[in-house]
């Protein structure tokens, strides 16, 4: 095994068959191009939701497309010696493919765990694809596409900086140039200005975009967090015009012309707000996952002011929820807080 | 998600005329139910015109009662000092619904038309009469605890999801509209339809017309709100109630009920409601009157539980509003409106 992984397949290189998570083989999938989504986590959400936009550019690209899921935590029955694993030598990473109807491997990328697959550099290897000439004959240049996602078993999850997520320092040119991704049908898109952390952002987004993703995929502020995506968890939780509200279930056309503060616009260059403190202080988290969107709810209860016995600010933080269980420290931070707010 | 358009609204009249002219139009305003049901492909507008900017957005006094414009937010009409003070059921019905962000996004005008938590609505694979008509209910033989006790057919058994609604039934909330054929007052209680055959219509409202808002009659009696739910918070009703009690001395001088959890629209108790005038306030008059408003209850397999939950629940909601028994929290607050503890603390004595 470790032979083959140190031998992994190159752009050119032909795929040979093997098995899928789901029980099928990879070569009954030849004669359409493929895409195999690698993911290290049993359960990511935004993983999930990545997997969707995949889907869903799949789609996009080929009306016919058919879009074929292994569910994408299925994890426990991938196994990492297997022939899938080798040849790929994916264990432990994020990882997207492309695969031809011919079997060749097309494009591939990798990323570190924690990170999300840039949806620009999808579109654009599918675009590629498109571009080059299919072989004569109906089936192949009708071809549509399958994707079909698997995900490694090595558990690794992100462990989470108390003081949410670096950023990672690129020129604000560069991030400019980056985002907007070439939008996959441009008549869909309408130019959008967000003010976000008290700068203007200019966008050029589907209106179905949600202010969540316009933040994350967009904007690469990944530090408002998606949890389940239905306003149900509070991990998307961002103040709109001071209030908190979810960013999941927000248009971000919807969003122009307000004032959005996310978790990475708490604090002020190296003091962190308060809440940030006292959530370190009173260790209110554990994995970390809803512990931006518990922060931005947190400072907006405090300036809510009717939330201050521990049964109220439970009640009052009822949107956020916490799987770590984190429950007690996250009240302990925020009465501490809230003191700290208060007299401040 | 399905691809739409966007627009945003100049001004109501042309909202109206926008939506009221193209049938996969929609209006938009906070959006948490429309937006998560867009994500679930349940909802597939192909325009979608926002009317969150539109000057809908006052409280304030109108004969005698309080008219509380569309695009009012859920949070400012539960905080308002005029709604806690003289319509305390209705903050506690807001309060004890959704969570603090989801009510500083949804409206007025939002909440009452926010589709059933029927699960067979939001899953696009299983047969649902409201969401595609026709393809029958998966809920009737299916796993039905959440359904309706009153007032369902054969074509739908969803409940209304709406604590808010249930307030505004009991109170006899005016709905105001602007229509492609003019202005209308849809008293609340005729808002919401039953399902009959024709599930996929929640309300009387037509394509393009518009709530611009919702006025609350004046009132000078008690008002409360009981919630039974799942969990402590966050969850929604499985039975609730709304009582609005006028009292004359020592006895009932008009009271009406509504019912939450239990049907198409929020249920109120006509019969229940005549057995209270002239009769004072006691636990055996509340147990009689609980048992005449479930009389014709008619459960599925999974929800006959909401029979006694809710006779029980009726009872407790008229011995709190008649002062019997006292509130479990602050008048106004989500804690005098939970059956149980919150969040799991038992809460505070008043």
């Amino acid at each position: 095994m470790s032979q083959l992984l140190s031998a992994p397949l190159q752009i050119g290189d032909f795929v040979s068959d093997c098995s899928l998570p789901d029980g099928s083989r990879l070569f009954e999938l030849r004669g359409r191009p493929i895409i195999l989504a690698f993911a290290p986590e049993a359960w990511n959400p935004a993983h999930t939701y990545q997997s969707e936009l995949f889907a869903q550019l799949l789609r996009d690209f080929n009306e016919g497309a058919t879009f074929i899921e292994a569910c994408t935590d299925d994890w426990h029955n991938f196994d990492t010696a297997s022939d899938l694993a080798s040849q790929f030598g994916v264990a432990g990473k994020r990882a997207l493919f492309l695969v031809d109807e011919h079997g060749i491997l097309r494009w591939k990328i990798e990323v570190e765990p924690n990170e999300v697959i840039s949806l620009g550099e999808v579109i654009a290897a599918l675009e590629q694809l498109k571009a080059k000439p299919q072989n004569a004959g109906g089936i192949s240049r009708r071809a549509f596409l399958s994707a079909t996602l698997a995900a490694a078993a090595v558990l690794s999850l992100p462990l989470l900086e108390a003081k949410a997520d670096p950023q990672l320092p690129k020129p604000e040119v560069a991030r400019e140039q980056n985002a907007p991704p070439a939008p996959y049908d441009s008549s869909g898109t309408i130019p959008v200005t967000l003010r976000v952390n008290g700068k203007a952002r200019k966008l050029q987004l589907e209106p179905r975009v949600a202010l969540l993703d316009a933040l994350r995929e967009y904007l690469h502020l990944t530090g408002t967090k998606k949890g389940c995506d239905h306003g149900q968890c509070g991990a998307c939780t961002v103040h709109i015009d001071g209030e908190r509200q979810l960013s999941c279930l927000t248009l971000a056309v919807m969003s122009q012309g307000k004032n959005i503060t996310t978790i990475e616009g708490l604090a002020s260059g190296d003091n962190l707000h308060p809440v940030q403190s006292a959530f370190i202080k009173h260790d209110a988290f554990q994995c970390g996952y809803c512990t931006p969107g518990q922060i931005m709810s947190a400072t907006a209860l405090i300036k809510e002011g009717h939330a201050h016995t521990d049964a109220e600010i439970r009640e009052s933080m009822s949107g956020n929820l916490c799987r770590c269980a984190a429950y007690p420290n996250i009240i302990a931070a925020i009465k501490e807080a809230q003191g700290e707010v208060r007299s401040a | 998600m399905h691809p739409f358009q966007y627009e945003r609204a100049r001004n109501a009249k042309n909202a109206v005329s926008t939506v009221a002219q193209n049938p996969t139009a929609t209006f938009i305003a906070g959006g948490t139910s429309h937006v998560d049901l867009m994500k679930e492909n349940v909802h597939r507008p192909d325009l979608v015109v926002d009317i969150s900017g539109l000057p809908l957005q006052s409280i304030g006094g109108h004969d005698g009662g309080i008219r509380i414009g569309a695009n009012v937010s859920n949070t400012q009409v539960a905080y308002h000092p005029d709604i806690v003070a003289r319509y305390p059921g209705l903050s506690e019905a807001i309060l004890a619904g959704a969570s603090a962000q989801i009510r500083n996004m949804a409206t007025t005008a939002g909440n009452p038309l926010q589709r059933t938590r029927c699960p067979y609505f939001r899953d696009t694979t299983q047969a649902c009469n409201k969401r595609e008509p026709g393809t029958g209910c998966a809920a009737l033989t299916g796993i039905n605890r959440v359904h309706a006790i009153f007032g369902a057919s054969e074509a739908c058994v969803a409940t209304h999801p709406s604590d808010m609604a249930v307030a505004l039934s009991a109170l006899d909330a005016i709905v105001q509209t602007r229509g492609p054929r003019g202005n209308r007052s849809i008293p609340f209680t005729d808002f919401h339809r039953l399902p009959g055959n024709m599930p996929q219509l929640d309300t009387v409202l037509q394509q393009g017309e518009l709530i611009t808002s919702i006025d609350l009659p004046a009132f000078s009696g008690r008002s409360h709100y009981l919630k039974a739910r799942d969990r402590a918070s966050y969850a929604f009703a499985l039975v609730s109630c709304a009582i609005a009690l006028e009292m004359n001395g020592g006895t009932i001088r008009r009271a009406r009920i509504a019912l939450g959890g239990v049907a198409h629209k929020p249920w109120r108790t006509p019969e229940a409601e005549a057995m209270l005038v002239g009769k004072t306030p006691s636990e055996v008059l509340f147990r009689d009157v609980a048992r005449a408003a479930f009389a014709h209850a008619k459960p599925l397999e999974h929800n006959a539980y909401k029979v006694p939950l809710g006779q029980n629940l009726m009872v407790r909601a008229l011995m709190e509003t008649s002062g019997l028994l006292p509130l479990q929290g602050t008048p106004g607050t989500a804690f005098a409106s939970s059956a149980g503890s919150v969040a799991g603390i038992i809460p505070l004595s008043a």
